[in-house]
C-alpha cells in the first residue's frame, strides 16, 4: 500500500488534498514521516471518513488541513484557493471557512467561560451577517438539542460529555462553515451518547449542508456516518472508496485486517491473525516500497522495491497495492 | 449530575472522566471550606478595618508616652488596661500594633497587584508563544530567582532611603520573578488543551487567546499565589526592619526590632508584634491554600478508610469468584455514592464473565470491591466477596494480602501506568514469585522467560532487560498479563485490558487472555463498555447499570432474547456493520443515574421507552428462566435482536 497517487482526485471537489505531507523534527537529526503524499478530496455535501488506527497520521492529515500543523509540502484548496500558501492575517481569514471538532469534547471548553461566550466566539471574532446574532446562537443551540433557554448561563463542567460535544458542534456552526472537521468527535463517549451525537451530525448534515471530514478508529461508526472512506496506513493512503463498496468487497489487506480484527464482526473475513502480523514499524524509518509490507502476507520483493499507487478496481474504489484481494 | 469537573489548571483526560464517577465532585457552593479558612478570613478582615479606620477607632494615640497620658508605664505588662501592655517609652503597644497595619496592607497589596499583575503578563505571554520568547524569558526569570534579592534590596535601600515608594518598587521587581514562574507553568499546560487549538482554528488572534482563553484560567492559581507572596512580603519587611531598614511608619518589624534589646525582662514587646505579624502571614497562606483547593477537587481529602458490615454467607457450588449481596458505599464530602448497590456475582473455574456497562455504571467499581483497593476513599462494603475460599471482606488481613498476590492476577486498562517505568521488565515478573512464593532468583528468571513466550513476546531474553517505555502499548499488556500469571492465579481480573490499544492488537489480546484462560482452567471477570468484546470471549455476562446488575446470564442467551430494557438500548445504540450507511441508530435519550442519590423504583426508568408509573415507585424483582436473570417490570419479548450476529456463530 503505502499508496501514492491523485488520480482519484475529482474536478469539482470543494476541499483538495493534494499529495500533502507533514513531518516532524525528530531528535538526532530524524524526521518523524506523519503524512507522506495524501491526496483525498470532499464533495459539497459530502462525508469523508478517514480511518485507520494510531500513528496512520489520520489525525495529523485532519490538523494539518486545518492548518494546526506546519504542512511540509503539497497543497489544500478550499473553493479552489489555495490554504497552505497563506500565513498570518491570511490564513486566520481562511479559518473562518473550516471549523474543527475535537476529541475530548470537556477539554474543547474553556472552563471559566459561559456557554454563551462559548458559543458566541466565531461570530464576535468576525461578525454574522445575520441581523440578530442571538436569535442565531439559540437557532443553533436549538438544532444541536440545547435549546433550553438556562444554557446560555452555565459553564462546561455543568454538563456531560455529551452535552459537551453539542456545545462544541454548535460554536462550529454558528461559523456555518463550508468544511467541518471532526477529530473522533464520539471516541470519548458512552456507546449510548455515541448513538446521539451520530444521529445529531446526520440530521445537521441535511439541515445545514454540511460537508464533513470524519476522523476515526472506529470502523463501524465511519460506516454509519460516511458517504465515502479513506483507509490509512503510516501516513500512506490504503484504499479510497464509497462507503458502500469498502465494506461489501475490501480489497487492500490492511483494510481487510482492519475489518477482521473488529470484535463479533459477521463480514465474509479469515481470522485477523491470518491477515496482520507484527507491529507497527517506526514512522521513523518506515519500510521502503510499501509501508504495509513487513507486516502482510502477500508481500513479494515487488512491494519492498516499488510504491503501489492508487489504482481503480471498480468505480470510486481506488486500492494501492500490488496484490490487491 | 455533571459527570465530569475539570480543575482551571489541571489537564482533564477521558481516563480521568472515568475516574472522576470515584470522586464526585460536588458543587462549589457546596464544597466545605473549612475552620481554618474562617479564622484566616476573619483576621484579615479585622487587619482590614484596623488599617482603613484605625483614626476612627477609640483607641490611645500611638505615640503619646506613659507619662502624659498616665494611662500606660514603661514596660507595663499586658493588662485590661493596656491589652498589649506597654513598650520601652510607655506608649501603648496595642495602639502601636494597630498602627502597624495600615503599612503591612498597603505594602502587601501594592506590590503582590504589581509583581502579580507584571508577572502574570510576562508568565502567560512566555507560555502560550514557547519558542524563543519562552527560552529568553525562562532564562531572565532563572538569573533573577538565583540573584540574591534581600541583598539588591539592602543596598538600593541604603543609597535610597526608607520611603515606603522605594520599598513597593523594589519588592514589586523582585516578585516578578515568582508569579511568572508559576503562570508559565499553568499557561503552557493550558495552551496544550483542546480549547486553545479550538479557539486558533476558529481565528481568533493570538491576543484574544491570550485574554480570553487563557488569563481567567490562571487567575484562580494566581489569586492563590499571591495570598502566600502576600505573606512573604510582611516576612521580608520584618526582616529588613530588624537589620535597621525599615520604613519611616510605624511597622511590626520595627516594633519587633525595638523589643528586642529588653527581651529578656520585657518579652511582650516584642513577641506580641511578633504573634500579630505570625498571625496575619499564617492568615493569608490559609487563605491562598483554601482558594487553591476550592478550585482542584481531587484535593479534597477524604480520610482513607476500608469498613465492612453485615456477615458472609456460604458459597454454595465452590465458585472461585462467589459476590453476594454485595454492597459499596463511597463516603464523600458531597455524600454517599451508592457505587455498588446489591450485586451478586459468581465465576466458576475455567469460565469467564464479562461485565459491562457505560462509564460511571459501577462496573470498575465492582472489580475494585474485590480487591479492596479505593484509593484515597473512606469505603464501607456489605455483603460477600469470597476468592478461592477466602472471605476477601473479613478474613485476617495477612491472608487477604496472600489471596491477592497469589490467586488474583491484575490486568488494567493501561499498561504503561500499571508498569513501574524506572524497572526493568525482568524486576517487574520475577518480584511477584519472588516474595509470595519464596521462589529463587533463578527459578524466577526462567519462569519470566517461559511466561513471556507464553504470552507471545518475541526475544525475550533481549524484553526482559529492557524497561515498559521501550515496548510498544500491545507489547506492554503482554507484560501485565505475563506479570498477572506469574502466580498461577485461580483469578484472572481484567478491566478494559483492551480499551487503551489498537483494533488490530486488540483482537490479539483478547484472544491471548480467552486462550491462557481456557487453557488454565482460571476463572476470568472481563469488564468493559463494549458489548461487542464480550461476545466471543466470555461464558456469562453482567449488564450493569446505576451501580446495579440489571441482567445476568450466559452470554449466548443474553445476545440472544435480552430482556432487560437497558441492554436492549445497549445493544441498538451500537452502529452495526451489516446495516447499511445513514441508518439512524436507536438511542438512549437523557444520561445515567446519580449514584449519589439514587431514585426509587428502576434505576432505568427516566430513560426508559417502555416505562410505566410503577417503574418510577417500584424495584422490580429479580425474574429468573434457565440460569437468565434479570430485572425488569416490562421486560423486552423474546425475539432476537441483531448485534452483528446471532451469538451462536461467535461462541466458543
Amino acid at each position: 500500500m503505502a499508496g501514492t497517487g491523485n488520480g482519484h482526485l475529482r474536478e469539482d471537489a470543494l476541499l483538495q488534498v493534494d499529495e500533502l505531507v507533514v513531518e516532524f523534527p525528530a531528535r538526532r537529526k530524524q524526521v518523524v514521516h506523519a503524512v507522506s503524499g495524501v491526496s483525498f478530496d470532499l464533495a459539497k455535501g459530502e462525508t469523508l471518513g478517514i480511518v485507520g488506527e494510531s500513528g496512520c497520521g489520520k489525525t495529523t492529515t485532519g490538523r494539518a488541513v486545518m492548518r494546526l500543523e506546519r504542512v511540509t509540502s503539497g497543497s489544500v484548496r478550499l473553493n479552489g484557493a489555495d490554504l497552505t500558501a497563506l500565513d498570518g492575517e491570511g490564513l486566520r481569514q481562511a479559518r473562518r471557512a473550516m471549523q474543527m471538532i475535537f476529541q475530548d469534547p470537556v477539554s474543547s471548553l474553556n472552563p471559566s467561560r459561559r456557554v454563551r461566550d462559548i458559543v458566541r466566539e466565531g461570530v464576535d471574532i468576525w461578525g454574522s451577517e445575520r441581523p440578530n446574532i442571538d436569535d442565531w446562537v439559540a437557532e443553533v443551540l436549538d438544532s444541536v438539542g440545547l435549546g433550553d433557554e438556562g444554557v446560555l448561563d452555565r459553564r462546561p463542567h455543568e454538563f456531560s460529555g455529551g452535552q459537551c460535544q453539542r456545545i462544541n458542534i454548535a460554536r462550529a456552526l454558528v461559523m456555518e462553515p463550508d468544511v467541518l472537521i471532526l477529530d473522533e468527535p464520539v471516541s470519548a463517549l458512552d456507546v449510548s451518547v455515541q448513538a446521539q451525537i451520530l444521529n445529531l451530525l446526520e440530521g445537521l448534515k441535511t439541515k445545514f449542508g454540511l460537508t464533513m471530514m470524519f476522523i476515526s478508529h472506529d470502523l463501524a461508526v465511519v460506516k454509519n456516518i460516511s458517504d465515502r472512506v479513506m483507509v490509512m496506513y503510516l501516513g500512506k493512503v490504503c484504499e479510497i472508496s464509497n462507503t458502500h463498496d469498502l465494506y461489501a468487497n475490501p480489497t487492500h489487506p490492511y483494510s481487510r485486517a482492519l475489518l477482521a480484527s473488529i470484535p463479533g464482526h459477521t463480514l465474509d473475513l479469515p481470522p485477523a491473525g491470518e491477515l496482520i502480523s507484527g507491529e507497527l514499524p517506526s514512522p521513523l524509518d518506515p519500510p521502503s516500497g510499501c509501508r504495509f509490507r513487513t507486516r502482510c502476507p502477500r508481500a513479494t520483493e515487488l512491494c519492498g522495491t516499488e510504491e503501489p499507487v492508487l489504482n481503480e478496481v471498480e468505480p470510486d474504489h481506488w486500492v494501492a497495492c500490488h496484490h490487491p484481494e | 449530575m455533571a459527570l465530569v469537573e475539570p480543575g482551571p489548571t489541571g489537564v482533564k483526560t477521558a481516563a480521568e472522566a472515568v475516574a472522576a464517577v470515584d470522586h464526585p465532585p460536588a458543587d462549589r457552593s457546596s464544597r466545605q471550606l473549612g475552620v481554618l479558612f474562617w479564622f484566616a478570613a476573619g483576621w484579615i478582615l479585622l487587619l482590614v478595618i484596623c488599617a482603613v479606620f484605625r483614626d476612627l477607632l477609640p483607641f490611645r494615640d500611638p505615640d503619646a508616652l506613659g507619662i502624659r497620658t498616665r494611662e500606660v508605664r514603661k514596660f507595663e505588662d499586658p493588662s485590661w488596661n493596656a491589652w498589649f501592655g506597654g513598650d520601652g517609652q510607655g506608649r501603648d503597644q496595642f495602639a502601636r500594633v494597630v498602627q502597624g497595619a495600615r503599612p503591612a496592607l498597603i505594602i502587601g497589596i501594592t506590590v503582590t497587584l504589581i509583581g502579580g499583575f507584571i508577572g502574570s503578563a510576562i508568565g502567560v505571554t512566555s507560555g502560550y508563544l514557547r519558542g524563543k520568547v519562552d527560552t529568553a524569558t525562562t532564562v531572565v526569570i532563572d538569573i533573577f530567582l538565583a540573584f540574591p534579592g534581600l541583598v539588591l534590596l539592602i543596598a538600593v535601600r541604603a543609597s535610597f532611603g526608607n520611603s515606603m515608594l522605594v520599598f513597593i518598587v523594589l519588592f514589586s521587581i523582585t516578585s516578578i520573578p515568582g508569579y511568572a514562574r508559576i503562570v508559565r507553568g499553568a499557561s503552557f499546560a493550558l495552551s496544550e488543551r483542546d480549547f486553545v487549538d479550538a479557539a486558533e482554528a476558529m481565528g481568533a488572534t493570538k491576543r484574544r487567546v491570550l485574554w480570553k482563553e487563557l488569563a481567567p484560567n490562571v487567575a484562580i492559581p494566581v489569586l492563590s499565589f499571591a495570598f502566600i507572596g502576600f505573606a512573604l512580603v510582611i516576612v521580608a519587611e520584618g526582616g529588613l526592619a530588624f537589620i535597621g531598614l525599615s520604613l519611616d511608619e510605624v511597622t511590626w518589624g520595627k516594633l519587633i526590632a525595638e523589643g528586642t534589646g529588653d527581651i529578656k525582662d520585657h518579652a511582650h514587646v516584642s513577641l506580641i508584634p511578633a504573634t500579630v505579624m505570625f498571625l496575619t502571614i499564617l492568615a493569608f497562606n490559609l487563605a491562598g491554600d483554601s482558594i487553591r483547593r476550592l478550585y482542584s477537587p481531587r484535593e479534597v481529602a477524604t480520610q482513607r478508610r476500608l469498613r465492612v458490615e453485615g456477615i458472609a454467607d456460604v458459597n454454595p457450588d465452590g465458585s472461585v469468584l462467589h459476590i453476594s449481596d454485595l454492597y459499596t458505599t463511597l463516603h464523600t464530602p458531597a455524600g454517599d455514592v451508592h457505587a455498588v448497590d446489591g450485586v451478586s456475582l459468581s465465576v466458576r473455574a475455567g469460565q469467564a464473565l464479562g461485565v459491562v456497562g457505560e462509564s460511571g455504571s459501577g462496573k470498575t467499581m465492582i472489580l475494585r470491591s474485590i480487591v479492596g483497593a479505593f484509593a484515597l476513599s473512606d469505603v464501607t462494603r456489605s455483603g460477600t466477596v469470597e476468592v478461592a475460599g477466602v472471605d476477601m471482606l473479613r478474613a485476617p488481613r495477612g491472608q487477604v494480602l496472600r489471596t491477592l498476590g497469589t490467586e488474583i492476577g491484575m490486568v488494567s486498562q493501561n499498561p504503561l501506568t500499571a508498569l513501574n517505568p524506572v524497572r526493568r521488565i525482568e524486576s517487574q515478573i520475577i518480584e511477584p514469585m519472588m516474595v509470595h512464593r519464596g521462589t529463587s532468583k533463578a527459578q524466577a528468571r526462567e519462569r519470566a522467560l517461559e511466561l513471556l513466550r507464553l504470552v507471545g513476546i518475541p526475544a525475550p531474553e533481549r524484553r526482559l532487560r529492557e524497561y515498559p517505555h521501550q515496548l510498544s502499548g500491545g507489547m506492554r499488556q503482554r507484560v501485565t498479563i505475563a506479570i498477572a500469571l506469574a502466580n498461577e492465579p485461580k483469578l484472572l481480573l481484567a478491566d478494559e485490558p483492551t480499551t487503551a490499544l489498537d483494533v488490530t492488537v486488540q483482537d490479539q489480546i483478547l484472544r491471548l487472555l480467552s486462550g491462557l484462560q481456557q487453557e488454565r482452567e482460571m476463572a476470568m471477570v472481563l469488564v468493559t463498555h463494549d458489548l461487542a468484546v464480550v461476545k466471543g470471549f466470555t461464558d456469562s455476562v453482567a449488564i450493569v447499570y446505576g451501580g446495579q446488575v440489571v441482567e445476568y446470564g450466559p452470554t449466548s442467551e443474553i445476545f440472544a432474547n435480552p430482556r432487560h430494557r437497558y441492554t436492549v438500548a445497549l445493544m441498538q445504540s451500537m452502529p452495526d456493520l451489516d446495516l447499511p450507511s445513514h441508518s439512524e441508530l436507536i438511542t438512549i435519550d437523557g444520561s445515567p443515574p446519580s449514584l449519589l442519590r439514587p431514585t426509587p423504583g428502576c434505576r432505568f426508568a427516566a430513560r426508559c421507552p417502555a416505562a410505566q408509573d410503577v417503574c418510577h415507585s417500584l424495584t422490580p424483582a429479580a425474574s429468573e428462566r434457565d440460569d437468565h436473570w434479570f430485572r425488569c417490570h416490562f421486560p423486552a419479548e423474546i425475539t432476537p435482536v441483531s448485534v452483528g450476529a446471532p451469538a451462536d456463530s461467535e461462541a466458543d
